[in-house]
């Protein structure tokens, strides 16, 4: 798949960190980027169009980036999804948390268009998608 | 970068107000309204988040210490230690919203008195989570 080719979820709920990163997205050759603020438009986003890769925000309404992550890796056609938690939260027992709950990486805020583009490049890569 | 800072800066101040009717709620039921903690702790970690992306660290640490404080204000087994967090609290948000009109200036004496004092009262409650860098959790994604 080419890089300009891969759909790409971003979950946030500040307005000002979606247009970031989706602007960074966009610079850094990914022109397919959609973006919703709570997880209920994500989960309803990804029943009608297929994603190759969501980041995701983990203090979101009305859950968090965590129930996403644990919707998609129960859901029988999405489980395989490439997901990126891009968050400020950096307490560990949370880290391990989404770990343990199937993360592919996770990224903490602040995050540059430099090393938001080699994770993504980095993740899709070793799964095979680009 | 897309979007105007101000508009950004805008989105922060909302958050900012957010929390301060949180806090006065909190203030009014001391013992009822304790679980709002958490609410004021969501929007410190949005302003934290937020803050550090565009690049005003001096909003993203006291926003950090006030969400650690309101984490520890959420299990407060006392109303002393519920007016501990919310003084404290008060003090920070007052900062935060300072800081983001005049975001250009110098860190100034009473900043860091406050997030001194901050830091204290964080210590005083069982200090803050651990928290792990970037190295830490390549790690710890290593060895999953």
């Amino acid at each position: 798949m080419k890089q300009e080719d891969v759909r790409i979820l971003v979950v946030d709920d500040v307005n000002s960190m979606r247009v970031q990163i989706k602007d960074m997205l966009r610079k850094a050759g990914f022109k397919n980027v959609h973006s919703v603020s709570t997880t209920q438009e994500a989960k309803r986003q990804l029943e009608i169009e297929k994603f190759d890769l969501v980041m995701s925000d983990w203090r979101i309404e009305p859950t968090d980036g965590l129930d996403l992550l644990k919707y998609i890796r129960i859901h029988p056609e999405q489980n395989k999804l490439t997901f990126i938690m891009v968050t400020a939260e950096d307490a560990k027992d949370l880290v391990i948390q989404a770990i343990k709950a199937g993360v592919d990486d996770y990224v903490v805020k602040p995050v540059s268009p430099v090393q938001i583009q080699a994770k993504v490049i980095e993740v899709l890569t070793k799964k095979g998608l680009i | 970068m897309a979007g105007s800072i101000e508009e950004f800066v805008d989105e922060l101040g909302g958050f900012a107000e957010t929390a301060e009717r949180t806090l006065s709620a909190i203030e009014k039921d001391q013992d009822g309204a304790k679980g709002m903690f958490s609410v004021f702790s969501d929007r410190m970690f949005a302003i934290k988040g937020t803050a550090r992306q565009l690049g005003l660290p001096h909003v993203a640490r006291i926003a950090e210490l006030a969400e650690e404080i309101a984490v520890k204000g959420t299990h407060a087994g006392t109303r002393a230690v519920v007016r501990k967090c919310t003084g404290c609290l008060w003090d920070a948000l007052t900062t935060i919203k300072v800081l983001l009109v005049n975001r250009d200036k110098e860190t100034t004496e009473e900043q860091e008195i406050l997030v001194n004092r901050m830091k204290k009262t964080l210590d005083a409650l069982g200090g803050g989570r651990e928290r792990v860098s970037t190295d830490d959790i390549a790690a710890l994604l290593k060895n999953r």
